[in-house]
């Protein structure tokens, strides 16, 4: 083994990772060269002075700065969340005002077609009432026309069914605008 | 002083204060994993002094690598649930401390602010009184002691980056080729050029100074 070749695998001779023929060859080179005996040495003992070298040690608040980078490290993580969250509160707030929507365009519908049975019921020719109105359609009619204190008749715009028509009755009441042609507001 | 030795006393100054102390590391992720927010406490034990040791080697300024070292475990904590655990944590702690380290130099190498900012510091740090390192000990030998450590860590800064890092993870931190391999992103054959390079830089550049 020559120089270059010592050299060259030095590195590998310090580490013990020669196989057993180069390792011998390396020592036997280290015996007859001077130079690479030193280069040897030198290496060796700016090793162990490295190995010497005391730990760096950590500042006092070291610890505690990490803890109030890490808190701050969550506390960017929540607003991720609060984000998700915002979109599912959104979609929930969406599919909520969907629904009453839905729900109040329904209950309109009822209403109306409650008003077009009225329409087509009370008939003006069927107004102002009594004998013309069949029992069967108006169960319980109360029109408030007449003003019992001035005997003064009042245009209609409203009335009142107690108990849409049909078996199940219960007594609920329902109010029903009347249009201003019979007389209404 | 050997690695072993260095290692041992290492250990010792962390003492075992929770319930995690006799864990594998590997363990000791997994609890954090699972919830307990207390086992990333054990992780920081076990790392901060070895990391803050091997980015201030690399880069050369005390608070700079601590600040570093802040930010590897900030990293740590953000990506632990991607940490493939077939390997090695430490491992993977040096990687990102490695990395973390050559954008300083990088960085420093491109503003120049940076660099007059660490050579002041150094310059005040070189002044300071000897008197206060430790009284214990002879002003003569305090002196030795002072000026041969400065010489080892002035040659280690003088090694190219590259070969720097290799270096410091092998001599000080004690890896192995194969994990400086996985650490620095290289392969095996790279490895150990850059090492056999570092040492004989660093033999050739501290040789004057230990005749």
């Amino acid at each position: 083994m020559n120089c270059c070749e010592f050299r060259e695998k030095h590195s590998d001779f310090v580490d013990d990772l020669l196989n057993p023929q180069e390792q011998s060859d390396a020592r036997a080179h280290l015996t007859a060269c001077a130079a690479c005996r030193r280069f040897d040495a030198t290496l060796r003992a700016g090793l162990d002075a490295l190995r010497a070298l005391p730990d760096v040690g950590l500042s006092h608040g070291f610890r505690h700065r990490l803890q109030w980078r890490l808190r701050d490290e969550l506390a960017v993580r929540v607003p991720v969340m609060a984000r998700w969250s915002g979109a599912v509160g959104t979609l929930l707030l969406v599919a909520t005002i969907g629904f009453v929507g839905w729900d109040l365009l329904q209950s309109r519908a009822t209403h109306r077609r409650g008003a077009e049975w009225a329409a087509t019921t009370l008939r003006p020719a069927a107004l102002p009432l009594a004998a013309n109105v069949p029992a069967r359609v108006f169960p319980a009619v109360r029109f408030s026309s007449l003003d019992p204190r001035s005997d003064a008749f009042h245009p209609i715009n409203s009335i009142l069914v107690t108990d849409p028509p049909g078996p199940a009755a219960r007594g609920n009441q329902v109010r029903y605008d009347l249009p201003a042609v019979w007389g209404g507001p | 002083m050997t690695l072993a030795v260095r290692d041992g006393l290492r250990s010792l100054r962390h003492t075992p204060s929770t319930p995690f102390a006799a864990f594998e590391d590997s363990q000791v992720v997994q609890a954090f994993l699972d919830g307990q927010d207390r086992a990333f406490d054990e992780l920081v034990s076990r790392y901060q002094v070895r990391l803050l040791n091997f980015i201030y080697r690399t880069v050369g300024d005390r608070e700079r690598a601590e600040d570093l070292v802040q930010e590897v475990f900030i990293r740590i904590y953000r990506h632990l649930h991607r940490f493939d655990q077939s390997k090695k944590f430490s491992t993977w702690a040096y990687t990102i401390a490695s990395n973390l380290a050559k954008n300083e130099l990088r960085n420093r190498s491109r503003n120049p602010l940076v660099l007059f900012q660490t050579i002041k510091r150094h310059w005040e740090a070189d002044h300071r009184p000897l008197q206060f390192e430790d009284s214990s000990s002879r002003p003569d030998d305090l002196y030795r002691k002072r000026h041969l450590r400065e010489l080892v860590e002035q040659s280690v800064s003088q090694l190219p980056e590259h070969h720097r890092v290799v270096f410091v993870l092998r001599e000080l931190e004690g890896k192995t080729y194969e994990e400086i391999a996985e650490i620095t992103g290289c392969n095996l054959g790279t490895v150990k050029s850059r090492l056999n390079r570092a040492r004989n830089n660093f033999a050739a550049i501290i040789a004057p100074h230990l005749d």
